[in-house]
């Protein structure tokens, strides 16, 4: 199993919910994060003065999901969250040992 | 069982420990019984003398039924009618309490009052989440100190008779006549009034101190404006004898309050942004930074507009007179147009800059309107109104960009917007006012040649506007000086700035046990 | 590739991006969270009476990195970090296999 993470731009996580879920994936996580990259932050306006705001509001995105699925949710991810500007966002993946789900107690793929 | 003797007492009070506990316990005592006493006699002594006029009146007329009831009894002894006159000194008759001017004026100091709500909410906007409920409870303190001091001494010092720089009469509220001066507004009334106004003044400074005062902090500068400040450089122009109602040839006129509540609040204000220092991390435009912003712009916007909303009692309560109409109705409208074009006048001067349109800075031009024109909102046009405002609107744009500029950090810009738009409300007077306008009174508008006021661009001269400069220099001037000698007498006692520990975590968590948002993540970030 | 997951005090966050700006991390993601450790909870004050408060807010940083560069990130996490109170955080350090920036579909320490 492994884990996706997406970092993405908030007004693309309707589509890239849509995407996912036509690829079959039907669980996911998001959050509300900050954070910046080669996007670095950008002025914001208050009472007349101009101030850099370093962190920019993102969404960060986690599925779980069988290795073999992998290439095919990251590539959702990318067509549904490319504008092709900066800030777009990064997409990690990482190994997961082991997936439970509370209520039967199933464990690995099935738990997914 | 040891007896006590006073030989073993004498010998026991040589060894120090003992004579320590006999000292405590003995002081103790005493203590208690001088408690006791004050409960017993003094208390009741000090109430009746606190409800001091109707004491004395009751007094007098006992001493009248007795000066009666001797005379009645010479008569009869005397069996001569024609000694009776002194029967008929009856007392005078009490001063005439204008019912409809008492009623304006206390429903106009509620509305001042509730000035307090749209000055918290503004505060809190503009300050960030980790000091607001510490914003909150210093508005609130602020009212509860202020009433306090306005009655045991402020409202003595500020409307007392006394001399040209400070009133002595009235302590405590003792002595009071039925109504002030020759209002016939309940004495009550107008010192309630007045308190909403002293309490105003307080609030203004607490805007340019947010975010790094320590509570002690400001308790102590607190005490200092409500109690010293405010009172004594306010009875300069508005106590019954004031030297500057009496300057020539023309006396400093300030209808509502631009130079006695927001040039004095501003220029405390600004004494207690420099000696405080600015925020920790906050950076100025020309070194790279710029503002912090502040956390609710919708709580800030609302508050801005229940100041708005109070001034409608700040401006048209200050004719102390219900009857006259004219007055009140043009005193409203003006307050409303100067509000209208200072907003109007901020809003479009910084949109160049940015190609922004600006909430907070639209905010604070609309109160650089108000306080501009509650000097003069009298005795000028609508269309002076428009004016006076509009260049209120600039002047609070210009006055931040010179503190952002000089490195003073005002987190709500208590002093571009109530200290420089003061100044500016009191000169436009001198400019602005038409000459068709004298002064209320209890019946009505006072019209006659005399009370005319002229400014400059009417033809009337320098004369007013020299009054005007004169006035407030000399309290703006005076007022700075104090306020930054009683900012550096608390900054020595330590409690002005709090810790940087305490300034990172919060005023919240650290002066208070408890944030505004206990249910919220509420970061830095 | 590594993934440094970092729980750091709220106020100390500006002085961690700075001692991570200055080992030459680009960028990060950082959300709010709520947390306790060996701080426990902390007592607040609510109209006179005093409440236990378990999860404190806190600071989450994560940055991707090459393996390389992970001894030198941590290390300017402590040193911003740390005032030897408790409650200073912790950082965790992961594997992460796979990296993509979704503007230019980069894979790999290219995309870092």
């Amino acid at each position: 199993m492994k884990k996706i993470e997406a970092i993405i731009k908030p007004f693309k996580l309707e589509e890239v919910k849509d995407a996912l879920q036509d690829v079959g994936i039907q669980g996911m996580t998001v959050s509300e994060v900050k954070g910046f990259g080669r996007q670095k932050g950008h002025t914001e306006i208050y009472r007349g003065s101009e101030y850099t705001v370093d962190f920019l509001p993102k969404i960060k995105l986690e599925i779980v999901v069988d290795a073999g699925k992998v290439a095919e949710a990251v590539s959702a991810i990318i067509n549904a969250a490319k504008t092709g500007k900066i800030g777009d966002g990064k997409i990690f993946v990482s190994n997961v040992d082991e997936a439970i789900r509370i209520r039967t107690e199933e464990r690995g793929p099935g738990a997914l | 069982m040891k007896k006590f003797t006073i030989n073993r007492f004498l010998v026991k009070l040589h060894d120090p420990r003992e004579r320590t506990f006999f000292l405590a316990l003995f002081g103790g005592k005493m203590l208690g019984l001088l408690a006791c006493f004050v409960i017993v006699f003094g208390l009741p002594a000090l109430l009746t003398s606190m409800t001091g006029k109707a004491h004395a009146q009751t007094a007098s007329a006992t001493s009248n039924t007795v000066a009666k009831a001797l005379d009645a009894a010479t008569n009869a002894i005397a069996g001569a009618a024609a000694a009776a006159p002194a029967a008929d000194a009856t007392p005078p008759n009490p001063p005439y309490v204008n019912p409809l001017n008492t009623m304006w004026v206390l429903v106009t100091a509620f509305l001042v009052f509730f000035m307090q709500a749209g000055f918290m909410f503004l505060e809190a906007g503009f300050a960030r989440t980790r000091e607001t409920v510490n914003v909150l409870l210093e508005g609130i303190v602020d009212t509860c100190l202020c009433g306090v001091l306005f009655w045991a001494f402020g409202f003595a010092w500020m409307f007392g008779s006394g001399n040209g720089f400070i009133g002595n009469q009235y302590y405590f509220l003792q002595g009071i006549p039925d109504t002030y001066g020759s209002t016939g507004v309940a004495t009550l009334a107008y010192f309630l009034f007045q308190f909403a106004f002293a309490d105003t003044c307080s609030t203004i400074t607490s805007g340019a101190m947010l975010g790094r005062t320590g509570f002690w902090g400001d308790l102590w500068y607190s005490i200092g404006v409500s109690g010293f400040l405010y009172p004594i450089f306010g009875h300069w122009a508005w106590g019954p004898d004031g030297w500057l109602n009496n300057i020539k040839p023309a006396a400093f006129h300030d209808f509502a309050g631009s130079t006695v509540v927001h040039t004095i609040g501003g220029m405390i204000a600004l004494a207690g942004a420099i000696v405080l220092g600015p925020r920790l991390g906050r950076r100025f435009k020309r070194d790279g930074g710029g503002p912090m912003p502040g956390h609710n712009m919708t709580i800030a916007a609302v508050g801005a507009v229940i100041l708005w909303f109070g001034w409608y009692g700040f401006n048209p309560g200050s004719t102390l007179s219900a009857m006259d109409m004219q007055g009140i109705a043009r005193v409203a409208a003006n307050t409303t147009l100067a509000a209208c074009s200072g907003g109007l006048a901020s809003l479009f001067f910084v949109y160049p800059r940015s190609r922004k349109w600006d909430c907070g800075m639209t905010l604070n031009g609309l109160l650089a309107g108000l306080v501009a024109i509650t000097c003069p909102c009298y005795w000028v046009s609508p269309g002076g109104s428009l004016i006076i405002g509009a260049v209120a609107g600039v002047f609070v744009v210009v006055a931040t960009d010179v503190l952002e500029y000089l490195r003073i950090d005002d987190p709500c810009g208590a002093f571009p917007v109530h200290g420089v738009c003061g100044i500016w409300g009191t000169l436009s007077l001198g400019l602005f006012a038409t000459g068709e306008f004298g002064a209320p009174t209890p019946t009505g508008a006072d019209t006659s040649a005399d009370a005319l006021v002229k400014g400059l661009l009417y033809g009337g001269g320098t004369d007013q506007l020299v009054a005007q400069v004169i006035g407030n220099g000399a309290i703006g001037i005076g007022v700075f000086i104090v306020a930054m000698a009683l900012m550096y007498a608390v900054k020595a006692t330590g409690t002005l700035r709090i810790s940087k520990e305490g300034e990172l975590e919060g005023l919240d968590l650290h002066e208070h046990g408890a944030g505004a948002y206990p249910e919220q993540v509420t970061s830095s970030i």
